[in-house]
């Protein structure tokens, strides 16, 4: 080990740097082709669209993503002012304001991309995806994008999938068949628009790589119950986006993952931890992460908080859909599993019965979204509300409160935003970080007490 | 026995004072009370089932102390009013709580509300976001599951000429609150913006029947009133977020302006189009409720499956409702208000602007946060908005 790696507080994984640099590689390449005046679509990080559109020979761009990167190299401002110049609202998500800044901007220049984009900017696109998943802004950003661009778009449903109501006979299976009549309408639609006919065989392929590079991901992660925790949340955030964004390069980008998986697996057998000092704090992360200011986890883990799980980003869990031929209803299957099947396949029978019953009754915050804190066996949860997206932020609270009230688990507030890097104060949230120590090892205590393992 | 004693807008105004009253009273009688949030809750259920339907409301008078717990500040105001009155057992008269997917923020709302509060019944209706073929099918298998959720809590099965009573009943209101709004037609209107905003209040605590009672005592009071607004410079529309305290709309109206139309969720939005009486009553309500109401919840694509997007012919198609207004009841500017933290009005903003100049309107752009100290820093913009049309 040289002296340089002794010295960092988290202890990186060597087969994340290979991933990390293909999906680089991936970047440049679309960037290439964008170049080279392909067409691309804007869609929005939602898992249906991006199979369609490459099946159709449309690149994904990821407005969202975007934004991240504007944000991180600082070229968000001008961005922002122009959108709440155009009379958008300050409050609206961070993503969406730099987006509509950047695009209205590109209109003024005729469509060319403004000067100073990061990573040479994301060209005018032929069509805007927008999806029903997540959040409001997902499908009225892009509408409110007619202002300035005469593109079509097309709103992807999403239907709610939690809760008592997706338990009831039939819930789940009517919103199966209506996302795959949604999406055959999609493919229709792009058919039209571009002429060319949907390759089914290419998206099959693609549904099926995608499935396999996920199963080994989805594994990693599982390994990750450990202790102590062989891979800190640092190592997640730079490896989800291949399984995240659509790759050139899936099989690739599986062997990658099947090397983290090996490494990962190592780590486990030999107690080795994700932070270089003693693991005194489990956490788990709850949020989108301050992606400018990542280094602040390095602190925390020189004080042994090791990230052990996060809440967002996870690919879904692999599922049998043997006898399935259909493509459409494949990628439905696997993405959309709905809260009863998660249930079943996540406790025993008796405990996935009585969850049910419960929940039908009177809808808790089921077991099953609180599940990892057990486990993980979780010391602290980390929030991160978020001034711009306020779908990150609405049930951050309660994900605590309810953290707190069923496993006595503590959890520390430190607010942010994905857009305005100010908002994230290191200085003070290492300050309250140092301070809610205390709060954890006081709720170790009371675990002990209600005879929690942990 | 019904303690009621007033009648017209001066029992509304003592309905106001004191919402929960007649509901609790009805309940000592024996009915059951819904409350439901916003207006995509399918009322039409709830008289079905002879419940009361009660839509639940924040109070921008009382300061959040309890709700800060579970919804940050940086989420709707309106929702954080409300969750703080539930946990301070405002709403513990309620038997039931039905919720909808109207917005994001209100959909992790009715998450909260459930855990939190713990009303006996409770049912989130999700709602789609387009109004492709597939939603509106998709829409009505939830009005189904919904139907059937309510029926088997409250052990009453409803027939289709039951469903259809109700909707006859609820058109019946759709059209008196229509009749009303007729009133606001004349210069100076017979009726103000924030005395409507507590007739809509009003019959939103009551069941139908006497909603549309009350409706029609108003109608005739104030069609004969002799101490009705007086003429002003300015007749108003007020588009946006919800509004359900008078003081917003009082304060407008304290300036040279009388308020003759709105686009709210307490004000016309519910009201301006019937529910179809199909065959199968839970169509004509799958469609009324997805693709007649006009708010920003639900994407209303200009042309679905267009190959290029016209900029003002997606405004023509989206707000040309809009122009109908301003057209039938002389409005000479706009105010778009909305909550801060409304993401939903919020990217409407722009788009409605352009439209309504294309129409030689001009319109002001104000947003709050729910209580009445906001409006204070509004009064000048409103004043200097009102300079500027006039
Ligand atoms: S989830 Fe949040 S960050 Fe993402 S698009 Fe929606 S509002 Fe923006
Ligand atoms: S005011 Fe806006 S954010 Fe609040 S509940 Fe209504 S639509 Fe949702």
């Amino acid at each position: 080990m040289s002296t340089e790696e002794k010295k960092r507080s988290i202890n990186r994984l060597k087969s994340m740097y290979p991933l990390r640099a293909l999906m680089d590689k991936n970047y440049k390449a679309a960037q290439d082709a964008k170049k080279e005046g392909k067409p691309v679509a804007w869609c929005m990080q939602e898992s249906y669209a991006s199979p369609f559109l490459n099946a159709i020979d449309l690149d994904s761009v990821y407005p969202e993503n975007y934004g991240t990167l504007c944000a991180a190299t600082g070229a968000a401002t001008p961005f922002l002012e122009r959108s709440e110049a155009e009379g958008f609202p300050s409050h609206l998500c961070g993503y969406a304001q730099n987006c509509l800044g950047y695009t209205a901007q590109m209109a003024d220049l005729d469509w060319e991309i403004p000067p100073g984009s990061p990573q040479g900017g994301i060209p005018k696109p032929v069509i805007l995806v927008g999806s029903g998943m997540g959040c409001d802004a997902r499908f009225k950003w892009f509408q409110a994008l007619g202002r300035y661009m005469d593109v079509p778009l097309w709103v992807i449903e999403f239907p709610t999938a939690f809760g008592k109501e997706n338990l009831m006979e039939g819930a789940h299976e009517r919103s199966i068949q209506f996302l795959i009549k949604e999406l055959k309408g999609f493919a229709a639609f792009l058919e039209k628009l571009t002429g060319r006919k949907m390759d089914w065989a290419k998206l099959r392929e693609d549904v099926d790589n995608t499935m396999s590079m996920d199963a080994v991901w989805w594994e990693i992660n599982e390994l990750r119950v450990a202790r102590p925790g062989p891979m800190h949340s640092r190592d997640f955030w730079s490896s989800m986006s291949a399984s995240l964004f659509r790759t050139t390069d899936p099989e690739g980008v599986t062997e990658l993952y099947r090397s983290m998986l090996e490494e990962v697996k190592h780590r486990v057998k030999n107690k080795i931890s994700a932070i270089n000092v003693e693991e005194k704090y489990r956490m788990t992360f709850i949020g989108l992460p301050p992606w400018h200011a990542l280094k602040f986890f390095d602190q925390l883990a020189e004080r042994g908080w090791n990230f052990v799980t996060e809440w967002a980003y996870h690919p879904p869990r692999p599922i049998d859909l043997t006898g399935i031929e259909d493509p459409v209803e494949r990628l439905v299957r696997y993405r959309h599993q709905g809260t009863g099947h998660l249930i079943d396949v996540s406790f025993s029978p008796e405990e996935a019965a009585k969850i049910k019953k419960e929940m039908g009754q009177q809808d808790s915050m089921s077991q099953l979204v609180l599940k990892p804190i057990l486990d993980f066996k979780i010391d602290g949860g980390f929030l991160h509300p978020l001034l711009t997206c306020r779908t990150a932020t609405a049930s951050l609270n309660l994900l605590g409160e309810s953290m707190i009230k069923k496993f006595h688990v503590p959890f520390i507030s430190i607010e942010g935003d994905i857009v305005d890097t100010r908002l994230f104060d290191p200085v003070d949230a290492l300050r309250k970080a140092e301070a809610f120590e205390e709060t954890m090892d006081h709720y170790k205590e009371i675990r002990k007490e209600a005879g929690l393992e942990w | 026995m019904e303690t009621q004693t007033t009648q017209g807008l001066a029992r509304v105004k003592e309905i106001c004072q004191d919402r929960p009253r007649r509901a609790m009273e009805l309940r000592d009688q024996g009915k059951k009370v819904m409350g439901y949030l916003c207006i995509y809750p399918v009322v039409e259920i709830m008289t079905a089932l002879d419940l009361v339907p009660y839509r639940i409301f924040g109070d921008m008078r009382e300061t959040v102390t309890k709700a800060d717990k579970y919804l940050p500040s940086v989420v709707c105001p309106f929702l954080r009013s409300l969750l703080d009155l539930g946990l301070k057992g405002k709403y513990d008269f309620l038997d039931g709580v039905t919720f909808a997917h109207t917005c994001d923020v209100g959909a992790q709302f009715a998450g909260n509300w459930k855990i939190n509060i713990r009303t006996p019944f409770s049912h989130f209706v999700d709602i789609p976001h387009t109004t492709h073929e597939g939603a509106r099918d998709y829409h009505k298998g939830l009005l189904m599951d919904y139907k059937k959720a309510m029926e088997s809590y409250f052990g009453i099965t409803i027939s289709s000429e039951r469903l259809k009573k109700a909707i006859e009943m609820h058109n019946q209101q759709r059209s008196l609150v229509r009749d009303l709004y007729d009133l606001k037609k004349p210069d100076p209107p017979l009726i103000s913006g924030a005395e409507t905003l507590q007739v809509l209040v009003a019959i939103m605590s009551l069941p139908v029947e006497e909603g549309n009672t009350l409706l029609m005592a108003v109608i005739e009071e104030v069609k004969d009133r002799k101490d009705g607004p007086v003429k002003k410079s300015s007749r108003l529309l007020v588009w946006g977020s919800i509004i359900d305290d008078p003081a917003l709309l009082e304060m407008i109206e304290s300036f040279d302006a009388n308020v003759v139309m709105d686009d709210t969720c307490v004000g016309s939005r519910a009201f301006f189009t019937d529910v179809a009486l199909t065959e199968d009553p839970l169509d004509g309500l799958a469609d009324h409720y997805l693709v007649d109401i006009k708010c920003p919840r639900t994407y209303q694509e200009s042309a679905h499956g267009e190959m290029k997007i016209d900029y003002m012919a997606d405004l023509r198609n989206r707000f040309d409702y809009l122009g109908d207004y301003v057209r039938d009841y002389k409005v000479d500017g706009v105010i778009l208000q909305a909550l801060r933290y409304c993401d939903a009005h919020g990217y409407e903003v722009p788009g409605i602007k352009d439209y309504l100049e294309s129409l030689g309107l001009q319109s002001i752009y104000i947003e709050h946060n729910y209580t009445e100290a906001a409006f204070g820093p509004l009064r000048t913009r409103v004043q200097g908005f009102l300079e500027i049309i006039d």
